[in-house]
């Protein structure tokens, strides 16, 4: 894209290797939870004309049974659009005949319009009634009363709640039992709105992670930090304009004192934190009020140490009177901390990009949030906080993505541990 | 908590309280702290996001950037906290990272608290040691200092100043102070 190319070429001058691959997008807490949440419910085999009647009859069994929790299930289905590993319950393949599928799809085609031809009723969530009572209720009533069949209920596995793309509904589909897809997503941003915004900011966001990597070698190489860095670009008038370059310094002397490498560091020094503060001076400054003047405390390290920090902080090409982050997106090296990504929430950024994930110790990833023993999630598949979208506790949100190397055997290898706080 | 360790903490929340107080004369939103080791308060803070234009600023980045001036980063391990209003999860996870022995607050955060309020940072799986939390010191004082800070706002004039002291406050939301959750 033409209006892409300043920025670009300015990278290009800054020596900065752009990366190559892609963006993923992230996973809300909600979305992890409902594509894992499941119930047992019961299915009947009834005859088509007799479908009414049934379903008047449990609800009758069960006056308090709430449709309205399970809408996302086809509540009566045909055989042909049956999970094929339900089919093969009801109508196991004849033994001595090899299964024609044609042959059989045909035959239920022309019964279809039938009104002897079977329905399949997803009757309710197991956990309603017992299946001894519910089998008595139904061989009390038409049609079982004046049957010599019995009635066929299967328990079968469904997912608890909507599904949140059309692409999950049809997997769903055939895995579970058939779903119906509003064109909402009640667990996350709409994947148009996703969509839309990451085809926005694909283009740059390679050559913004190489300049995250390259400010991230500068401070590292000066012993402020662990290679870890951000970016903070403003998207608005349709180009990155970069706003801010942080590399961490948690390593950096505060007063006196040299941090312990086996401890934390300077906490307060992490990449993220030192962007927000930068962004917030640049805001003073630009308004005439020179953040200068009255120096703040040396651990807040929130000065430029570096000539690509500099470079960046000194534009004035901030407008003074936006307000926190409103309206800009940021760019970082590693899955931020449960700190830094509240930081960025407080901020209310934009959209959210970085590169390697931190299962151990980042906060915006809600995966593999499986429950553990006591309640707790197991740490080692995830933390499971998903801090970038939890619109009903946190009063912001926002769009995050994770970078994924075009090439995954050169998947970005750093050195840093997996416990490290980003 | 008995009457003993009842009078030793109210003494540190006062000051806690008094650096809120301190925070509401200076149109920054009421939360103040103070960090004591071996009972003596070695820093204090108070909420600085609208002189700041950071989000961040909360009281105890305050406390701490003032401690770090003076002490090494490890004395947060033998240091307690008390502040009036609940950590959000951002200062809760900044204070496991750190090591911070345990955390005395006020009242609870129903918006953005990392101790209880909303998430439970203090407790959760962590590459981190868990600290303990104890709510509920002078909740009433912290609740009534965040009232009039409201009451303070809405009849604050001119609209503009108005609308972007309000965007300011992330450290927690007046309207949203509450009893803790049963
Ligand atoms: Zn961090
Ligand atoms: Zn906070």
């Amino acid at each position: 894209m033409v209006a892409d190319e300043p920025v670009a070429s300015d990278l290009v001058r800054l020596g900065v290797v752009p990366r190559q691959g892609g963006l993923v997008p992230l996973r809300t807490k909600d979305e992890v939870r409902a594509a894992l949440e499941t119930f047992n419910a019961y299915v009947l085999e009834v005859p088509a004309r007799h479908a009414g009647i049934v379903k008047d009859v449990v609800q009758a069994a069960i006056p308090d049974l709430k449709t309205a929790d399970f809408q996302h299930l086809r509540r009566v289905v045909q055989f042909k659009y049956l999970p094929v590993h339900i089919q093969k319950k009801y109508r196991p393949p004849h033994p001595s005949r090899p299964r024609g599928d044609s042959g059989e799809v045909s035959s239920e085609n022309d019964v279809a319009e039938d009104d002897d031809a079977a329905r399949y009723f997803l009757i309710s969530p197991s956990s309603a009634i017992a299946h001894a009572e519910l089998v008595d209720v139904l061989k009390r009533n038409t049609p079982f009363a004046d049957s010599s069949k019995p009635p066929v209920i299967l328990t079968i596995c469904v997912p608890a709640l909507a599904p949140t793309s059309a692409e999950q509904a049809a997997k769903w589909s055939v895995e579970y039992w058939p779903i119906s897809y509003k064109n909402t997503n009640p667990y996350g941003p709409h994947p148009s709105l996703v969509a839309r915004n990451a085809a926005e900011i694909a283009n740059d966001a390679g050559g913004l992670l190489g300049l995250a990597d390259a400010v991230a070698e500068q401070t590292f190489s000066k012993g402020f930090g662990e290679k870890v860095a951000c970016v903070v670009v403003d998207r608005t008038a349709g180009i990155n304009e970069i706003i801010a370059v942080t590399g961490d310094c948690r390593w950096r002397c505060s007063g006196n004192d040299a941090p312990q490498r086996d401890g934390p560091g300077n906490v307060m020094a992490h990449a993220v934190q030192r962007a927000i503060a930068m962004v917030a001076k640049k805001r003073l400054r630009v308004a005439g009020h020179d953040p200068a003047s009255k120096p703040s405390p040396h651990s807040f390290c929130d000065s430029p140490l570096t000539s690509l920090e500099e470079h960046f902080y000194s534009k004035d090409n901030i407008p003074s009177n936006g307000y926190l982050c409103v309206d800009l997106d940021i760019y970082l090296t590693h899955e931020p901390c449960v700190m830094c990504s509240m930081a960025i929430l407080h901020s209310r950024f934009r959209r959210c990009t970085f590169g390697r994930r931190m299962p151990l110790t980042g906060g915006l990833t809600a995966d593999n949030a499986l429950p553990g023993k006591g309640g707790y999630i197991s740490p080692t598949t995830g933390l499971g906080h998903g801090i970038f979208w939890r619109p009903s506790e946190l009063n912001w949100k926002f769009l995050s993505w994770e970078w994924v190397e075009e090439d995954t055997a050169a998947m970005v290898k750093d050195s840093i541990k997996d416990t490290l706080q980003a | 908590m008995n009457a003993k360790e009842k009078v030793y903490h109210e003494r540190f929340m006062r000051e806690a309280i008094n650096m809120a107080e301190l925070a509401l004369r200076s149109d920054e939103t009421p939360v103040g702290c103070v960090f004591v080791k071996d009972g003596e308060i070695i820093g204090r803070g108070m909420n600085a996001t609208n002189k700041t234009l950071n989000g961040t600023r909360h009281a105890e980045f305050v406390a701490i950037a003032g401690i770090l001036e003076k002490h090494p980063i490890s004395v947060l391990k033998e240091t307690d906290l008390y502040v009036t209003v609940e950590p959000c999860v951002m200062c809760a996870s900044m204070l496991r990272q750190y090591g911070i022995k345990c955390v005395y607050f006020g009242c609870w955060n129903e918006r953005f608290g990392g101790t209880g309020g909303v998430l439970n940072i203090h407790s959760d799986p962590s590459v981190d040691k868990p600290y303990p939390v104890q709510g509920g010191i002078f909740r009433e004082e912290a609740i009534m200092l965040l009232r009039k800070f409201y009451v303070q706002e809405n009849e604050k004039a001119p609209e503009p100043k108005q609308k972007k002291t309000r965007e300011l406050k992330t450290q927690i939301l007046p309207m949203d102070i509450h009893a803790p959750k049963s």
